[in-house]
């Protein structure tokens, strides 16, 4: 990280992040909408997370995150979980307090203090995904080079996909191995359960793994 | 081979004693399990409501009578697609005695899923364990009776390709069919799901509606996992009852998502493929001596895939499917044409009055020699697709293509229809079965017939020969290319507008590389062609004779005159082409005759302008000018797909609306692009 982001920035890239996995596309309208926010101080917003490389957007375009941008957010969102999770279930706050709280904590919260946290999670709150760091050293199934295997740790997504890719086996824990990519670029073509399966690299990417 | 066909399949008439389906995975070798049973006698329709392909047949091993029905291949019973939805709702109506699940050895732990899927669901299931030379040759080794002991059920080994464990299996099935209830299955979910299905279980116990023919324990299962089908079921249960289910299910979803999240159906899932995981250890083995050997299809597919190589390959190979059947076709299609113009003189020969030998000549012998001409080409066609498809490749075809489809919001199997299309538009419809998604399946019938087909060909040539002599090749191109940029611009249009949120995710298997055997390609090709020759057939033989009627009718006129009723209307619509530059009752005449089949064009020029074929030159180059003949060519090139395409539309998508849009939109883009050629062409000073 170069620079910390402020929180109203952590803000801004939390709700692109939400709305990019309900929205096809995400526009300036929406997040200013979703933050009760006036469209031209989203606009300037928007334009310092462009310096920073954190999101694309052109003008009157759609607002995308980049690598750096999704893998921040993620972080955010991950930390605000953790720390809503630990507000309900340990400290039986009120949900829609621990919410708002959550909101307020996760952007002063040190990151020594938050290991902490998830660790404390980890031994005294049975919990399974939520507990690990998503972000840390996992990618995308579609970013892998072939010839790579990995194990699969998380599918990001939800509904009919999902369950899609789950029930052709593609299941936590299972390993895959790339095996190729079509002549034009895309799809590619995984070794997975012993059987080869061919996904676009937009499936691909809601696919989380670690490189073996 | 004797290929018996009867009408439509009558249950009622002659009850089988029992019934079996057939049911597994695509690419496990379903298709030839079903054929080695039923032999050829074999009927296939639609099941009802939807347009998956139903087949069934009798058995023809042994005394026992058995009515077998072959379900679509699937991968789960969820709910994504048509074919599994057809699946799953004859599996849970009871119907079958009993359910052949068809395993690929090979790929055994993804194929179980099912398996473990119907199991749950209370199916009385037989394993027909397939292809276990090919998962002997990767050094697959499966401990066939420890499998039936875990499993609980029967597990037969089989190799359908070579009829290998065909008798095994029909004593499998017979044997279990004796049995009254399959032994309850379940698998093991964990503390938390347990005892929330627990709660659902005893709640469902007591609504009857839902056990009389489900396990209580799997409607508990599909009411974690919210189902819709489930949902309706519960929607029509009485109020109380339903209140009370739809409370418990809520409740039990929320304390399960406090712990899981939104992760509870995949928890679900990888709980299903865990049990699969602990099933098969020591079940299983694979003998690794050489490390990661890689098998004949990757050696194959390095080639056949490859980067550089991949795509010339593939247009090889579409180039050869052409070649072979068009020029194995078309000698073919001319000696039935050949035949039936030598039928019909010599039948005319004994016919004195001039009406009734036309009648019978020109209407009837016309008619049927009209749809047979189509047989070779399209059969021929079906046969190597079907090879295509059993040998593997068409998996490949959509691999490679997929990333170009995308491009027009299209699935890469959309890629196959569309290119036969340039032969003939009848199969490139009919080839759009093999897409799943509904919505890509409606727009790539829309499309197809923007391909200019073979038979449009002798309307060009005959234009371009007057008109543009010097820019021959490129003026039939620019017809060809326009029709391209037509299809993709209105495949943009439909998926936008018509079938929006409708993109089905491309996740599909490829499978191992198989010589496809001989039987199943043949009656592949059979069970296709003669669905387009019994629905087709009809509505071509019908449209020729209606045309014969216009052109003789009212009595006495010379065939096809202006005095005709076919003129009439010519001269009638004649006015609807005057801004295209055609406005002659001639031209109009040719159109409505060109709907017939689309090179029938340039003979209804030749009759309505009185000339023979060297005549007609001379009679077009008066009537027509450079500008209004291009313009003449795009509306023959879009105007309404000709009849045999359009009954095929209607009987792919079961639906009158989608085939009257078909018509409709292409009559008004042929007519309104003609208009823009026509009057552009003048304001650009080129009439």
């Amino acid at each position: 990280m170069p620079k910390k982001l402020s929180p109203s920035m952590q803000d801004y890239l939390e709700t692109i992040l939400d709305l990019s996995s309900t929205d096809d596309e995400v526009r300036i309208t929406d997040i200013a909408n979703r933050l009760n926010i006036s469209k031209a101080s989203t606009n300037q917003a928007i334009g310092g997370l462009v310096k920073r490389g954190m999101v694309t957007h052109r003008h009157y375009g759609p607002v995308t995150l980049t690598e750096m941008g999704r893998s921040e957010a993620e972080k955010i969102r991950y930390r605000h979980d953790v720390l809503k999770k630990l507000l309900i279930d340990v400290m039986k706050v009120d949900p829609e307090v621990a919410e708002q709280d959550a909101c307020l904590m996760e952007h002063t919260i040190s990151q020594e203090t938050l290991t902490k946290l998830v660790s404390f999670m980890e031994t005294y709150v049975v919990g399974r995904e939520e507990t690990e760091m998503p972000e840390k050293t996992y990618t995308r199934l579609s970013d892998l080079m072939v010839g790579t295997k990995a194990i699969i740790k998380k599918i990001v997504s939800s509904g009919s996909i999902k369950k899609r890719i789950l029930e052709m086996g593609l299941t936590v824990g299972t390993t895959v191995e790339v095996k190729g990519v079509a002549p034009m670029g895309d799809p590619i073509d995984v070794l997975v359960k012993g059987y080869h399966l061919s996904l676009r690299k937009k499936e691909a990417s809601l696919v989380l793994v670690e490189v073996v | 081979m004797s290929i018996v066909l009867e009408k439509r399949p009558e249950r009622e008439k002659r009850p089988a004693p029992i019934t079996v389906a057939v049911a597994g995975n695509p690419n496990s070798g379903k298709t030839s399990i079903f054929n080695n049973l039923t032999g050829s006698h074999q009927q296939v329709g639609n099941w009802p409501g939807v347009t998956v392909t139903k087949k069934e047949g009798q058995l023809v091993m042994g005394s026992t009578k058995a009515r077998i029905v072959d379900l679509p291949g699937i991968y789960s019973l969820g709910a994504y697609s048509e074919d599994e939805m057809v699946a799953r709702d004859y599996i849970l109506s009871g119907e079958p005695d009993v359910i052949i699940d068809v395993v690929d050895a090979g790929n055994i732990e993804r194929n179980l899923y099912l398996t473990t899927q119907m199991l749950e669901a209370g199916g009385n299931i037989v394993i027909a364990l397939n292809m276990l030379d090919e998962a002997r040759r990767q050094n697959i080794h499966i401990d066939v009776r420890a499998l039936a002991d875990r499993l609980g059920i029967p597990v037969v080994p089989t190799v359908a390709r070579l009829q290998q464990g065909m008798k095994e299996l029909v004593e499998a099935v017979l044997e279990d069919a004796g049995q009254s209830k399959p032994k309850p299955f379940r698998i093991y979910y964990g503390e938390l799901i347990e005892s929330e299905l627990e709660i659902l279980e005893e709640l469902v116990k007591t609504v009857p509606e839902l056990t009389a023919r489900l396990h209580p324990r799997y409607v508990a299962v599909k009411l974690l996992e919210d189902e819709d089908w489930l949902h309706k079921k519960i929607e029509a249960l009485n109020g109380d009852t339903r209140e009370r289910l739809m409370m418990a299910a809520g409740d039990s979803i929320n304390r399960l998502r406090k712990h899981y999240g939104e992760d509870l159906d995949s928890a679900l899932i990888e709980q299903r493929y865990s049990f699969i995981a602990d099933l098969l250890k020591g079940v299983v083995t694979r003998s690794e001596d050489k490390k990661e050997k890689d098998t004949f299809t990757e050696v194959v597919d390095r080639v056949v895939l490859n980067r550089y190589l991949g795509i010339p390959i593939f247009l090889l190979v579409m180039f050869g499917m052409f070649q072979t059947t068009f020029t194995l076709g078309a000698p073919l299609s001319d000696m039935i044409e050949t035949f039936f113009a030598w039928l019909g003189g010599w039948v005319a020969g004994g016919i004195s009055s001039p009406l009734m030998s036309s009648l019978i000549v020109d209407a009837v012998i016309g008619g049927v020699g009209s749809v047979l001409v189509f047989v070779p080409p399209i059969f021929l066609l079906f046969l190597i697709i079907s090879i295509l498809e059993d040998s593997g490749y068409m998996a490949r075809a959509a691999y490679i293509m997929d990333r170009f489809m995308q491009n027009l919001g299209l699935h890469g199997r959309s890629f196959i229809p569309l290119l036969i299309g340039f032969g003939c538009n009848v199969p490139a419809v009919m080839a759009a079965r093999s897409l799943e998604n509904k919505g890509d399946r409606l727009t790539t019938i829309l499309i197809a017939p923007l391909m200019s087909c073979a038979a449009r060909l002798p309307v060009y040539v005959l234009f371009v020969g007057i008109f543009f002599t010097a820019y021959q090749g490129l003026a039939v191109f620019s017809l060809y290319l326009l029709g391209i940029v037509l299809a993709i611009i209105a495949a943009h249009l439909f998926k936008k507008f018509l079938f929006r949120g409708e993109e089905a995710p491309f996740i599909l298997e490829i499978p191992p590389y198989r010589i496809p055997t001989l039987k199943t390609a043949l009656l592949h090709m059979w069970e296709r062609g003669s669905q387009f020759l019994k629905k087709a057939g009809t509505i071509i033989f019908a449209a020729v004779v209606l045309v014969w009627a216009m052109s003789n009718l009212p009595w006495g006129v010379e065939y096809a005159s202006q005095e005709s009723l076919m003129g009439m209307m010519g001269s009638w619509l004649a006015p609807v082409f005057e801004p295209l530059g055609f406005g002659t009752w001639q031209a109009a005449s040719a159109l409505i005759f060109g709907l017939l089949a689309k090179e029938i064009v340039v003979g209804t020029l030749a009759v309505v302008y009185g000339a023979g074929e060297v005549g007609l030159a001379a009679a077009i180059s008066s009537a027509y000018t450079p500008l209004s003949a291009f313009s003449f060519m795009v509306m023959v090139l879009v105007y309404s797909p000709c009849v045999a395409t359009i009954a095929a539309i209607r009987r792919e998508t079961d639906s009158r609306g989608w085939t009257a849009f078909a018509i409709g939109y292409s009559l008004v883009l042929g007519w309104v692009l003609a208009l823009t050629v026509y009057q552009g062409g003048k304001l650009l000073g080129l009439g």
